[in-house]
């Protein structure tokens, strides 16, 4: 960990530096325009375009993707398990064009993130190629953890049947996700995080939401919300994807 | 347009404000009609801020001697506008403020961020420090940099060697959402990862560093 910030602070400065440089433009960096909201007239689903688009057209570089980490890892930790609470989400195992996705949408400012944003700029971790690199590295070297936050367990049957009857049709019978729809691997992701975006979704604070998914669960009470992302975060992976408790990334040892 | 003018005062700050003494019968009605200096002890912040603006009146005020102006300016127009209300700056700050115009404030950042800081190049505790710790590991230094003398955004404040009470004073408020300007909204949703006696721990360390 203690290699891991000094070569982060050392792209910090250098970093902090591009950024008053940018600020100085007459498009501000600091404040570029927000993209479409859901709810907005015009708003498109995954509409693509920019740098999503780019990303998807290149040949990820894995090897500059475990440099981008490093920056993510502050946060994510270099397994990329996030914490149990749910502050920072779980990013191993996410899929490929999921990750892209995501964030070129923080970086377009279509879906709010103020805590990650400046480290998702351009001048933190490079372009459209580092994007691709680090969704690859990420999809591919990092070992899910087999221990996440859960909620309290009193009512998974209830939980099942709604996952069945309301989320399985996109992200899949045991939570995995569709890596061509960009449908997000939802299993063994920590409780606390998919209850804040599950309201933000449902609040309408995630701008870059999937409106099929805000008719899907507006209905649905708290009880419901609680016992389905109960389930969800119980949900077993393949178990090719899941490491050891004790695993530690070896890109950062 | 202000932050271009922000920059480039920044970089050539001390030249800049040598041109501006030289230039001051010739200000244009909206600008400032003097220094950076001149304005700070005649508007009053020298009485709570100190002539070196690092030597505070008492605990809580915070020193502002090499601050980003970016930081500065902005947080001066938010306690201007009632944006940042918190702590001392409704009852003490703003009644000032009324009587600063935004081309002073400008001035007044720029001239702050110039002002040499010796927490910028002063020893840091070591690693056993308990505060530097916490500091490393609650994700401060993500944003704020190593030892607090970084920020990784020009919108973002330096810590090193900040008044320890002011510190803590504005974690606890930026925690409990009764100070929301700015970009606190990137701050908040990690504070509940420390404690309020954490927090002392980390002023502590970083008030340090002097």
């Amino acid at each position: 960990m203690k290699m891991l910030y000094v070569s982060r602070v050392a792209m910090m400065a250098v970093s902090a530096l591009a950024v008053m440089a940018l600020a100085t433009g007459p498009a501000s960096a600091v404040d570029p325009q927000k993209g479409k909201s859901i709810g907005e007239k015009g708003y498109v689903w995954n509409s693509g375009g920019g740098e999503q688009d780019e990303a998807l057209h290149l040949k990820p570089n894995v090897e500059n993707g475990r440099d981008v980490y490093e920056v993510c890892a502050a946060c994510h930790l270099p397994e990329g398990w996030g914490q149990t609470d749910g502050t920072f989400p779980q990013l191993a195992g996410q899929h490929y064009k999921v990750t892209i996705k995501q964030l070129a949408d923080i970086r377009a400012l279509n879906r709010d993130n103020p805590t990650m944003y400046p480290f998702a700029l351009p001048s933190q971790i490079g372009g459209s190629q580092a994007i691709a690199d680090v969704a690859a590295y990420m999809e591919q070297k990092l070992k899910m953890n087999p221990n996440p936050g859960v909620g309290k367990g009193d009512d998974l049957a209830h939980g099942e049947k709604l996952y069945v009857e309301h989320c399985a049709r996109c992200h899949g019978a045991k939570g995995e996700g569709d890596n061509e729809k960009f449908y997000p691997r939802v299993q063994g992701q920590h409780y606390n995080y998919l209850m804040r975006q599950y309201e933000w979704i449902k609040e309408g604070k995630r701008r870059n939401a999937n409106p099929d998914m805000v008719e899907q669960i507006k209905w649905m009470t708290m009880k419901d919300q609680e016992a389905v992302l109960d389930y969800v975060s119980r949900m077993k992976p393949d178990p090719k994807l899941i490491g050891p408790a004790d695993w530690k990334n070896p890109d950062f040892e | 347009m202000a932050r271009s003018i922000l920059w480039a005062t920044g970089c050539f700050g001390l030249f800049l404000g040598g041109l501006i003494m030289q230039t001051q019968p010739v200000a244009a009605a909206d600008a400032a009609a003097s220094d950076g200096p001149t304005l700070f002890a005649d508007k009053g912040c020298v009485a709570c801020h100190g002539e070196d603006a690092l030597t505070g009146l008492d605990q809580g005020y915070p020193r502002l001697a090499g601050q980003s102006a970016t930081y500065l300016l902005e947080q001066m127009r938010d306690i201007k506008s009632g944006k940042r209300a918190n702590g001392l700056s409704a009852d003490t700050m703003v009644p000032i403020l009324a009587e600063v115009s935004d081309a002073e404030m400008e001035v007044l950042a720029t001239w702050l961020a110039t002002l040499p800081n010796p927490s910028q190049t002063a020893t840091a505790p070591d690693k056993s420090n308990e505060g530097r710790k916490l500091y490393m590991t609650r994700s401060c230094v993500a944003c704020h940099g190593k030892d607090g003398r970084k920020p990784i955004m020009p919108t973002y404040p330096m810590l090193a060697g900040q008044d320890p009470a002011y510190v803590l004073t504005q974690s606890k408020d930026i925690k409990n959402k009764v100070r929301t300007n700015g970009l606190t909204n990137a701050m908040q949703p990690v504070m509940h990862l420390t404690s309020d006696e954490e927090l002392e721990k980390i002023a502590a360390y970083l008030a340090a560093i002097r």
